[in-house]
């Protein structure tokens, strides 16, 4: 793959790098997981990318990659980067990112949702980013009528442990 | 206020609090793929070699298996057509894996993307399949034309009482039965624990739609 392929993709990325974030936050439970899940959507997100012909937004296209990764493509691996650069990023989640929310209600929230499965997940992100009842059918592949429906399940659920 | 809508406002507002330099991306496409699909693709690659050799090595290498070949198949024109379909089988398989694996997209909707993988471990699956049945015929014809052209065994089984007899084949098609199902059961086990979480999820997308 040429360099200026190589260019475009990492300032994309680096531009748009929230949402990868925001799956992998949602998907794992502490700093190794966050960063190994990152590692390999960026993978997926660059072997996929000379097929990105722009008809969809990157953001978009990103979140259907992010996913698919996420929920099915993703396995624990033990593997390490030994980039000095990276070990020094301000990649580094302290615990506290994923349950020191000022309120409790949120508190619960959050360990709710990490409770829920991968495709309960898949929906609440997408309902988190904004995405109407057709992208997220599209991007789950299955109709928008029974997304909507789940996600009021969803919803009920929650209503219900944030009760309890 | 809707619970999740709360999040929502959280979610959005959390979401700067870590960043992935241009450095660290650059060098993370440098990285090779733990994905499933990549195990998957080197187990296919594994079978397809680990079978090919199981059928060509003897061959090759053994002066007996040849000479038995020749004594069971004293007609050239089925050897060479078994042969023919073994290879052809073998270059189905091949041409059948390839195009599954190039059907796998990531940018395909979750649904999708999961039956693709799902078809891809179904080939081989088949190919395994078609290889232990292979196997087990050639184990039973292996015996039987053994016996056959053994005097000393043909004349211990035809003095053997009826018992004596029923307990060597007995034996024998337990030994093939607990090889092939060895066989079987490595395999469960291997696309089992590969493909757990897949099949979880893909259970649990189609149990939107019922």
């Amino acid at each position: 793959m040429n360099k200026a392929l190589e260019h475009n993709f990492v300032e994309l990325l680096e531009k748009h790098q929230n949402i990868v974030h925001k799956v992998c936050r949602l998907y794992t439970n502490n700093y190794d997981a966050h960063n190994d899940l990152f590692q390999e959507i960026t993978i997926q997100l660059w072997r996929a990318y000379p097929k990105f012909r722009g008809e969809a937004k990157f953001s978009t296209w990103m979140y259907r990659v992010g996913l698919n990764t996420a929920i099915t493509l993703y396995r624990k691996s033990k593997r390490t980067i030994n980039t000095q650069d990276f070990e020094g990023v301000a990649f580094k989640i302290k615990a506290e990112d994923y349950d020191d929310t000022e309120e409790q209600q949120l508190k619960v929230l959050y360990k709710a949702i990490h409770k829920l499965n991968d495709i309960e997940k898949a929906l609440v992100f997408l309902y988190l980013e904004d995405k109407d009842y057709r992208e997220i059918s599209e991007t789950l592949g299955i109709s928008e009528v029974n997304a909507r429906v789940k996600m009021n399940r969803i919803k009920t659920k929650l209503k219900t442990i944030l009760n309890s | 206020m809707d619970e999740l809508d709360l999040l929502k406002k959280d979610w959005n507002q959390n979401s700067n609090s870590h960043k992935v330099s241009a450095k660290s991306i650059y060098a993370m496409l440098h990285i090779k793929s733990s994905s499933i699909v990549k195990t998957l693709f080197y187990i296919s690659i594994a079978e397809l070699v680990f079978w090919i050799l199981i059928n060509v090595l003897p061959t090759f290498f053994s002066k007996s298996y040849n000479e038995q070949l020749d004594l069971i198949f004293t007609n050239k024109i089925a050897l060479t057509l078994i042969n023919f379909f073994t290879y052809a089988i073998i270059i189905l398989f091949i041409w059948l894996l390839f195009k599954a694996h190039k059907a796998i997209s990531v940018t395909d909707n979750a649904k999708k993307l999961m039956e693709s993988i799902l078809r891809t471990r179904k080939i081989i699956k088949y190919y395994v399949l078609y290889n232990l049945i292979v196997l087990t015929l050639s184990v039973i014809a292996g015996l039987y034309f053994g016996i056959k052209q053994s005097p000393e065994v043909s004349d211990k089984l035809i003095n053997a009482s009826q018992s004596e007899t029923f307990l060597f084949y007995g034996i024998c098609f337990v030994l093939v039965g607990f090889f092939t199902l060895c066989f079987w059961l490595f395999y469960k086990l291997l696309y089992g624990l590969l493909l757990k979480r897949l099949n979880k999820n893909y259970k649990e997308l189609k149990k939107l739609e019922e």
